[in-house]
């Protein structure tokens, strides 16, 4: 077994390029796809969706993947060293709430000294970075628990989405319930000097709102960190042969340690986008079950960053898609547009992708 | 062996009947319990407002008032039993979501006063609780401890229409609405004939949503309407029409809210409020209450209208100016035509 385990690992190690050069092949076709997809929409609708409208509906596409691709990046970098990670979507949740409740707050505490502009920048800031930071102490949780204690991730990943769901029913009970000010808002659109400008490309991915561009610019750096570094080659030898690489004087719990937290500093984020970046309001469960979509995002994607994006954008454009056929066909039952997002992941999922398979070591607790 | 069994269950219950008594007759406040729909009390909008009305009455006349949040539509009946355990007196149920619950549970605990909002119950063919043989679901079908407290969404959702497409200079209007279930179908129909009736070019968008939790949803969903010209929304399903708002508000178009004068409760999105859609449910829940307390309240449907101003348009606050005398002058005169029943709505149950 640990022959054989060994064998695939190096093969897997070696054919990054192949797997890439494969990877675009998959790429591409999905995204054949989804024109058909959407050419066949647009019959449905009678063709009245055309210029901004497609416009729009690719610039929503992007806004609603993002909580989903970090979600997925998330799971990437967990995974890759061999740490299952169920707990996303309580993560989420997490920093949804505590990304809210710091925004209020900070803006209550801050306004009276500095004028309500630079409060609400400064609290929506905080509210970022406190907001992950709550995502990355529920990570330390599973991290402690599943590499020291080597308990079954699945169950940990499970107790972390439970105890983030009481938790953040609780305290939202306690203090978010009644009587709050009002809070600064979300993030303003940010348009990126000159690109925005761009036609078509410009109002669809440089007109957006902070945490998006971060999306896009994790999903090459974590690319960059996974394939390029050394401290990318020794996480996926620790994914796919801790024994391996633990001989050759890897260490494997700090390899582990070290993308589970960063794996929840990026859940984070995709948690502070429904509160600050998304809405500016909380309510409990309001993460949708998206940080397990993300999961499904980051299967897609074969535990690439950028398929994972991908897979991102296809359940965004799902989404995004549903909401133009509502608008176009009222006669329609609301009911048979709202499933498309989930039709089209299952179809993505089954037919496109072909057999996707985990890191050799991913969900085994390593013991030295 | 059987005998045993007998008289121990028998001791049991006798035993849980002592319990029971020495529980109940401690303290002579009313219990009044709340049951929230899964929008939960903080929504900015109608279960907020239950609570309130309950908070309001439970001070004045003295009684225990507390509310227990439900998650999913499963919760409602457990929520309801956990009242029912705890020994209340009264429970409200908020919601149309809540119907088949409350009913089930009325029937269980008929010594319970219970009253629901949005669901009013008539004889159907094949149910349950009430088939079609019976005269009424409340005297006749049994629900003898239930009251309806019903609005007519679709009155205020009119004079909102008329708000709209006065002050709307695309002359697209659109609502970003939540389940479709009928106070909601109320709310979009009413707004969408009163855009008509003010301006019979307007053109009229909505998407129903089936969530009032899904605020992020909710916006999207604003977004591409916007995107379709629409440049005043309707937010009519809880926190999802709040996204609705919020998009509105980022574009720095117009919005209106709906349920409460929500220039209170959500004061984030005051710059796009025109106005709100409001039903009065805290005044519906107070009243009832206060009927509890004289010991007067009746089982069956009491229904909150334009005649009995148990609903309304929110005050213009900020956007006072900006709405024309003219459209003023057309709401007066809707409002006028709805009274005296000149102007239809449109709703047909």
């Amino acid at each position: 077994m640990s022959q054989s385990a060994s064998t695939a690992a190096t093969t897997r190690l070696s054919s990054v390029r192949q797997l890439k050069g494969r990877w675009w092949v998959t790429a591409l076709f999905s995204l054949f796809l989804a024109v058909a997809a959407w050419m066949l929409l647009n019959l449905i609708i009678g063709g009245q969706c055309q210029g901004e409208c497609v416009v729009g509906t690719l610039a929503q596409t992007l806004r609603v993947a993002t909580p989903i691709a970090f979600a997925a990046f998330c799971g990437v970098l967990c995974e890759r060293s061999g740490v299952v990670d169920i707990g996303i979507e309580g993560k989420m949740l997490m920093a949804a709430m505590v990304a809210y409740a710091v925004n209020l707050f900070a803006f209550q505490a801050l306004k009276g000294s500095m004028g309500e502009q630079a409060a609400g920048d400064l609290s929506r800031w905080l509210a970022v970075i406190l907001g992950a930071l709550s995502a990355v102490i529920l990570a330390a949780l599973h991290a402690v628990v599943s590499i020291e204690f080597k308990t079954n991730q699945i169950i940990t990943g499970t107790v972390v989405n439970i105890l983030a769901l009481g938790l953040t029913g609780f305290l939202y009970r306690q203090f978010l319930a009644e009587n709050l000010p009002a809070g600064p808002g979300t993030f303003p659109i940010f348009n990126v000097p000159v690109l925005s400008q761009i036609p078509v490309i410009g109002p669809i991915f440089f007109q957006q709102k902070p945490l998006t561009y971060m999306m896009l610019i994790s999903a090459l750096l974590i690319h960059y960190v996974l394939f390029y570094t050394p401290w990318g080659l020794r996480t996926r030898a620790v994914g796919e042969h801790p024994r391996a690489a633990d001989t050759l004087g890897i260490g494997v719990y700090r390899i582990r340690y070290v993308n589970v937290l960063a794996g929840g500093l990026i859940a984070g984020l995709a948690g502070v986008w429904f509160t600050i970046e998304g809405v500016d309001v909380f309510n409990p469960m309001m993460t949708n079950g998206l940080g397990f979509i993300g999961l499904a995002a980051m299967i897609f994607g074969k535990w690439n960053p950028f398929g994972a994006l991908i897979g991102a954008l296809i359940f965004g454009l799902g989404t995004s898609v549903t909401s133009t056929v509502s608008i176009f066909r009222p006669d329609i039952p609301s009911q048979i547009p709202q499933m498309l997002p989930y039709l089209l992941t299952i179809i993505v999922l089954t037919g496109v992708v072909g057999r996707a398979v985990p890191p050799a070591a991913d969900g085994e607790p390593y013991v030295k | 062996m059987r005998k045993l069994h007998v008289s121990l269950s028998a001791l049991v219950v006798a035993a849980t009947l002592l319990a029971a008594c020495a529980g109940g007759g401690s303290s002579g406040k009313l219990k009044v319990g709340l049951v929230t729909d899964t929008g939960g009390v903080n929504d900015k909008s109608f279960n907020q407002s239950a609570w309130e009305g309950v908070q309001k009455a439970a001070k004045e006349f003295n009684f225990d008032a507390k509310f227990i949040e439900s998650k999913q539509p499963t919760d409602y009946e457990k929520n309801i039993d956990q009242f029912a355990t705890e020994k209340y007196d009264v429970i409200l149920t908020v919601g149309f979501l809540m119907g088949d619950a409350t009913a089930a549970k009325a029937l269980q605990y008929p010594n319970i006063k219970f009253a629901i909002i949005d669901n009013a119950y008539f004889p159907t063919k094949g149910a349950k609780v009430c088939d079609d043989t019976k005269k009424d679901c409340y005297s006749d079908g049994g629900l003898k401890n239930v009251t309806s407290l019903m609005f007519q969404e679709d009155q205020v959702g009119f004079l909102a229409g008329v708000v709209a497409a006065g002050v709307s200079k695309t002359g697209t209007v659109c609502t970003v609405a939540g389940m479709e279930i009928p106070p909601v179908v109320r709310y979009v129909t009413g707004y969408e004939s009163g855009a008509k009736w003010m301006n019979p070019n307007a053109k009229t968008l909505h998407v129903y949503i089936p969530s009032f939790v899904d605020p992020t949803k909710g916006k999207e969903v604003g977004n591409s309407m916007i995107d379709q010209g629409c440049d005043v929304v309707f937010g009519a399903g809880g926190n999802t029409g709040n996204g609705g708002l919020l998009a509105a508000k980022e574009k720095g178009l117009a919005a209106i809210g709906v349920d409460v004068d929500q220039y209170n409760t959500y004061p984030e999105v005051k710059d796009a409020l025109v106005t709100s859609a409001m039903k009065n449910v805290d005044v519906a829940v107070y009243e009832y209450l206060k009927s509890v307390n004289s010991k007067t309240e009746k089982a069956g449907i009491v229904t909150a209208n334009i005649n009995n101003n148990g609903i309304g348009l929110a005050p213009y606050h900020d956007w006072n100016s900006k709405v024309s005398d003219a459209v003023k002058a057309k709401v007066k005169e809707a409002t006028d035509g709805l009274i005296k029943g000149t102007i239809q709505t449109g709703y047909k149950p």
